[in-house]
């Protein structure tokens, strides 16, 4: 059953990822949902995100107590100054360590 | 072909390589505890050795295999993961669509190479390797892409590996708190792409729900949440008339590809 699961997900990301890479394949997506797809990325990471960061024992922890939501403050504020993938992790991350 | 023109072009060859690869060597840093995570959490949910590292060589996308892992453990059918992984996966489609220009006249080698290597990170260095150039240097590298997108994929693999061994030899590797590697990439991708109002309403619909979803520990909480935050967020921008898109009528709403990259020029 895992490997069931472990193919057919390679199958579908796969798919996902070449799909609209195929030269054969005559596209025609209409507007509304390219611009319904233009907010999948921001959508889907934020609804990966936001429980990490706000439910990490089962409860909402919404206090400055929860290092997960004071070291994600952070690292938005460093994401949104910096806009530095890697400074923004390694310190946000370094600061999540000595808090945890 | 003389063999000064041959040594010339193989050196092309291997200096795009390696520029690839350095491009996207602090993604592969950052990407490192995560990997971990992958790792060790599949063990924990009860996965062999192999079907973890497996789970990472041939899926390859990190978000849909902690998701997945997540939903195994918590036994969700095999229907419900595959509909969540189409979901988180979906953004592909618009990476695929953004570079199709590029990849689509390639060999079918390069095609099936660069499309199974196509993750957020490597789309990132993809990009911005278009951003200052001139006109003339203005082609897609595919050497480029290969050196960026392999060099992620055995950083991502060694990691889940790493994950693996270190899962099996110590404890509750889950409470070390790895999992924070994946909030702060993914704030670290997120925040930057917050240009507009729209975005932004779509981003803290998608943050509450699903945050609403996961106290009261409902299942579908990822789709219920990311769904709901893209159709706010595209409802915002047609109520305010955000951007410069002009509406089309409803019998022209067909809009191709070439439509597109013409945005993105």
């Amino acid at each position: 059953m895992t490997w069931l699961i472990i193919l057919s997900m390679a199958a579908v990301v796969f798919v996902s990822r070449h799909l609209l890479l195929e030269p054969k394949l005559p596209i025609r997506l209409s507007k509304n949902t390219l611009t319904f797809l233009s907010y999948s990325a921001p959508a889907v990471l934020t609804a990966i995100l936001a429980p990490i960061v706000f439910v990490p024992e089962g409860q909402l922890a919404i206090s400055i107590h929860n290092p997960y939501l004071t070291c994600a403050l952070v690292a938005t504020i460093l994401a949104y100054v910096t806009r530095n993938t890697l400074l923004t992790t390694v310190l946000s991350m370094g600061l999540f360590f000595i808090l945890y | 072909m003389d063999p000064a023109e041959l040594t010339s072009i193989t050196t092309t060859k291997t200096k795009s390589f390696l520029a690839g690869a350095i491009a996207v060597m602090p993604l592969t840093i950052a990407v490192i505890p995560w990997g971990i995570l992958a790792g060790s959490f599949a063990l924990e949910v009860g996965l062999t050795p192999v079907e973890s590292q497996a789970m990472s060589a041939i899926i390859f996308a990190g978000s849909a295999q902690l998701v997945a892992l997540g939903m195994i453990k918590a036994g969700i059918g095999i229907g419900s993961i595959l509909i969540t992984t189409l979901l988180i996966t979906s953004r592909h489609l618009l990476y695929a669509m953004a570079m199709r220009t590029h990849i689509s006249p390639l060999p079918l080698k390069w095609r099936l190479g660069l499309g199974f290597l196509l993750t957020d990170e490597l789309f990132a260095i993809a990009n911005q390797t278009h951003k200052g150039d001139t006109p003339a240097q203005h082609q897609f590298d595919r050497w480029y892409a290969l050196g960026g997108g392999l060099t992620f994929y055995f950083g991502w693999n060694i990691a889940t590996l790493l994950g693996i061994v270190a899962g099996q030899s110590i404890d509750n590797l889950g409470e070390l708190g790895l999992d924070f590697a994946i909030a702060a990439t993914f704030i670290a991708l997120v925040v930057p792409t917050v240009k507009k109002p729209s975005i932004l309403v779509c981003v803290l619909v998608s943050l509450m729900l699903a945050v609403v979803c996961a106290v009261f520990a409902i299942q579908a909480g990822l789709l219920i949440a990311a769904i709901s935050g893209m159709a706010a967020g595209m409802l915002y921008a047609k109520l305010t008339n955000e951007g410069s898109v002009v509406a089309t009528d409803a019998d022209s709403t067909q809009a191709t590809v070439t439509v597109k990259k013409e945005d993105n020029a």
